[in-house]
């Protein structure tokens, strides 16, 4: 940005910055650091307790087969193009209170996290049938607790988007409030997507490397066979 | 908000500004897209886990960066920003690596167990 343009919108606070938007990011790196216990918790676990699950009639199940790396990767995807929308959203009240720009791209970011709700519930749904549950494994454990975290974030965020795009229909989401209003609900949305690039790769991504997954399949080695 | 305030004219500046940002956000948002089919790819490759396992973290980190750089305008606003919300992340890292380092199952002395 140009020094006087960044100047001309320096809030008329003790550090230049809008009070919204500095308890956001504060809330953020606090959010950091939460979902890196969370992280954390599950890799950590994944080292220690290799053997993926036992479902319900006492068979051994691997979480590479259990993984459908298709479904995950199409959510991956929704999910990045709807920040993509949203920093669209996020520009057009910006650019003066653009909000019929506004409305249609925070509608394609609302839809965006209904489909990669959609997927995470099916997902649930589709792995509790296959056996895994919070309470068997270790690896259920740690697995339902993040990512469900996770989806929890989505879905208030969507709630957040919802009530924003019908509040835009009173007349008073507009001028430097409602772009810094716009902005903060924004960065909570970016933030949910960037912990989910985070996620992507350190829980789903990570099993498939190698034949049995980085963390192996936690049987005896057997000599002379390099796995 | 006052009416008035909901319709006042935007800054010429910011306009130009705003209308720069989009093009980048576009080209980011394809990146994003590419970089993500590179990963899923790399995982069906013969290739040894270290290998895959930095080239995924590193990809992973550049997204991550990518994002909140540019879609979450920490390039183009106030450094106190950037270095608030690195905090949080400095310290989430410090806790997965002292973490792993702690519970490193490899350096358990077994011979008190036995």
């Amino acid at each position: 940005m140009s020094h006087s343009a960044a100047h001309a919108h320096e809030a008329p606070t003790s550090t230049g910055i809008d009070h919204k938007k500095l308890i956001m990011w504060l809330f953020l790196a606090s959010d950091c650091m939460f979902f890196g216990t969370l992280i954390s918790t599950h890799l950590l676990y994944r080292k220690l307790y290799p053997t993926g699950f036992t479902d319900a009639e006492g068979h051994q199940q691997f979480v590479q087969k259990l993984f459908d790396i298709e479904l995950t990767s199409f959510s991956t995807f929704i999910l990045l193009m709807s920040s993509f929308l949203m920093a669209l959203a996020v520009s057009a009240m910006h650019k003066g209170g653009q909000l019929k720009s506004f409305r249609r791209n925070v509608l394609g970011v609302i839809v965006f996290g209904l489909i990669f709700l959609g997927c995470q519930v099916y997902e649930f749904t589709h792995f509790y049938h296959q056996g895994l549950t919070v309470q068997n494994s270790v690896f259920g454990s740690t697995f339902y607790v993040l990512t469900g975290t996770h989806g929890t974030h989505v879905a208030i965020g969507v709630l957040w988007l919802v009530l924003l795009y019908f509040y835009s229909f009173t007349g008073k989401l507009g001028g430097h409030v409602g772009a810094l209003d716009v902005e903060v609900a924004g960065l909570y949305w970016h933030f949910v997507d960037i912990v989910w690039i985070i996620i992507f790769t350190a829980v789903y991504l990570v099993e498939y490397l190698g034949p049995d997954g980085i963390w192996g399949n936690g049987l005896p080695p057997v000599p002379g066979v390099t796995r | 908000m006052s009416h008035a305030a909901a319709h006042e004219a935007p800054d010429p500046a910011l306009l130009a500004e705003e209308a720069r940002r989009y093009h980048h956000f576009i080209t980011l948002a394809l990146w994003l897209a590419v970089v993500t089919g590179i990963e899923i790819v790399l995982i069906y490759l013969p290739l040894s886990a270290g290998i895959l396992l930095t080239t995924l973290s590193l990809l992973s980190a550049g997204k991550f960066f990518a994002v909140i750089l540019w879609f979450m305008h920490l390039i183009y606003d106030k450094r106190l920003l950037f270095w608030l919300f690195m905090s949080g992340l400095v310290l989430a890292f410090a806790t997965f690596a002292a973490m792993i380092l702690l519970f490193d199952s490899d350096r358990v002395d077994t011979k008190w167990f036995g």
